[in-house]
């Protein structure tokens, strides 16, 4: 219906008229459905039929009112034959009436059209101060001002870099001479403490290395439980079981 | 005070019965027409023949089309008489041989279908009972033979169609 009738707001149908011609023979039966599918719904929006049944065949014509129904509701039409027979010359058109005014803002003549309000924005102008010239000289002096400074700070780091290293070669060097001359002091302190004779003598006996194998044998052949301990173990068992249950019970208060 | 208003209640009455006075109230009708003959399309007599006019398509004619409109069925009946003479011709001489019929040509309802079955005819004349509310469309077809093979004079010819609506 849409490629049919124009496309106006709140178009309204109050009427088909349709025409058609019958063929068949007059002892037959025959239905013939002038219909319009809902379009919004199931079913038909618009559905005539006339029983030509035991009728010879003739044309018909039909206007037939039907209460203002808006275009949307008019889905595809088409003309159903029940029975023994066909149709031929179909006419089907439709009467229709819309209100220009539907919309009331579709023309200024149109009860409850509404002036529209025009906003008026204005216009800012905006002044990039990057487009300066002077904050721009500023800006490329503080760069190169910040470059400069970034150099100084890498010669800075570079030339502390190599001081450090020169540092830590000279620490090594004398770290090896310390530790040379700590070495020789110990030996003279171990033996200024060996000499005292507050050691055991033992603590300097050279201990033979091999194998040393288990001297020890137990002589009973069954250990018994020990029920004291089992009691224990069960107590701590039943403990357990309760704290497990505390938090069911927590999550459940009605068991 | 009340027998006050007793005496003026009885004159009251008293000259009420004295004064006699007729009225007549109007009643208007008006009568709406239940059933409305409308031309739809005007004939042309064709001419195959010199002796013959016809208004059937293939004689070149256009056969002329009534419509009734009836808005309460089964009181009226549609009479319609194909010609039996030349309303306008040139002068004849000769016989005319005239036949003619009447079928419907349109329904508003398909069940008017059936007048066609249940029409009367007698001699120029067809009668449709109009059992159904609705507009029918007559068509009527009339032929006029001139004398035994005769060419018909030249000239205009013009025929009635007489349509009626007869209440039952």
């Amino acid at each position: 219906m849409t490629n049919i009738l124009p496309k106006v707001a709140g178009l309204q149908i109050n009427g088909v008229i349709y025409s058609y011609t019958t063929v068949k023979k007059t002892e037959d039966n025959m239905l013939v459905h002038v219909q319009n599918k809902n379009a919004l719904g199931p079913g038909y929006i618009f559905r005539s039929t006339d029983d030509w049944s035991k009728l010879p065949s003739n044309t018909i014509q039909r206007a037939v009112p039907v209460g203002n129904i808006f275009a949307e509701n008019w889905g595809e039409g088409s003309i159903e034959i029940e029975g023994e027979g066909s149709v031929t010359n179909a006419f089907v058109a439709y009467s229709y009436q819309y209100d220009p005014c539907f919309d009331p803002q579709s023309s200024p003549v149109c009860p409850g059209y509404k002036i529209p309000v025009e906003f008026t924005v204005d216009v800012v102008n905006v002044t990039d101060p990057l487009d300066d010239e002077l904050v721009r000289k500023e800006f490329e002096r503080k760069s190169s001002q910040d470059d400069e400074d970034e150099r100084e700070k890498a010669r800075a780091r570079a030339s502390a870099t190599a001081a450090e290293r020169r540092q830590s070669r000279l620490e090594a060097a004398l770290s090896a001479v310390n530790t040379a001359l700590m070495t020789a002091d110990a030996t003279a302190a171990a033996n200024d403490f060996f000499a005292t004779a507050a050691l055991p003598d033992n603590y300097q006996i050279q201990i033979p290395g091999g194998e040393y194998k288990e001297t020890i044998r137990l002589s009973d052949a069954k250990l018994p439980d020990n029920p004291r301990g089992a009691r224990n173990t069960w107590a701590q068992q039943l403990l357990h079981e309760q704290m497990v249950d505390l938090q069911y019970a927590n999550l459940n208060p009605q068991e | 005070m009340f027998k006050k208003s007793l005496a003026i209640g009885f004159f009251m009455a008293l000259s009420m019965f004295t004064r006699a006075s007729a009225v007549e109230v109007p009643i208007v009708g008006n009568v709406a027409a239940k059933c409305v003959i409308v031309p739809d399309t005007a004939g042309v007599y064709g001419n195959p023949t010199p002796d013959k006019l016809s208004t059937a398509t293939a004689d070149g004619g256009v056969q002329p089309v009534v419509r009734f409109d009836v808005l309460q069925a089964n009181y009226f009946k549609a009479v319609i008489s194909t010609p039996t003479a030349f309303s306008v011709s040139p002068a004849l001489t000769d016989v005319v041989n005239w036949t003619g019929s009447v079928s419907t040509s349109k329904v508003s309802v398909a069940g008017m279908s059936a007048y066609d079955t249940n029409k009367v005819v007698y001699n120029n004349t067809s009668e449709f009972n109009l059992t159904i509310a609705g507009t029918t469309w007559f068509k009527a077809s009339s032929t006029a033979e001139y004398g035994s093979d005769k060419a018909l004079p030249s000239g205009t010819y013009r025929a009635v169609i007489n349509a009626e609506c007869i209440a039952l």
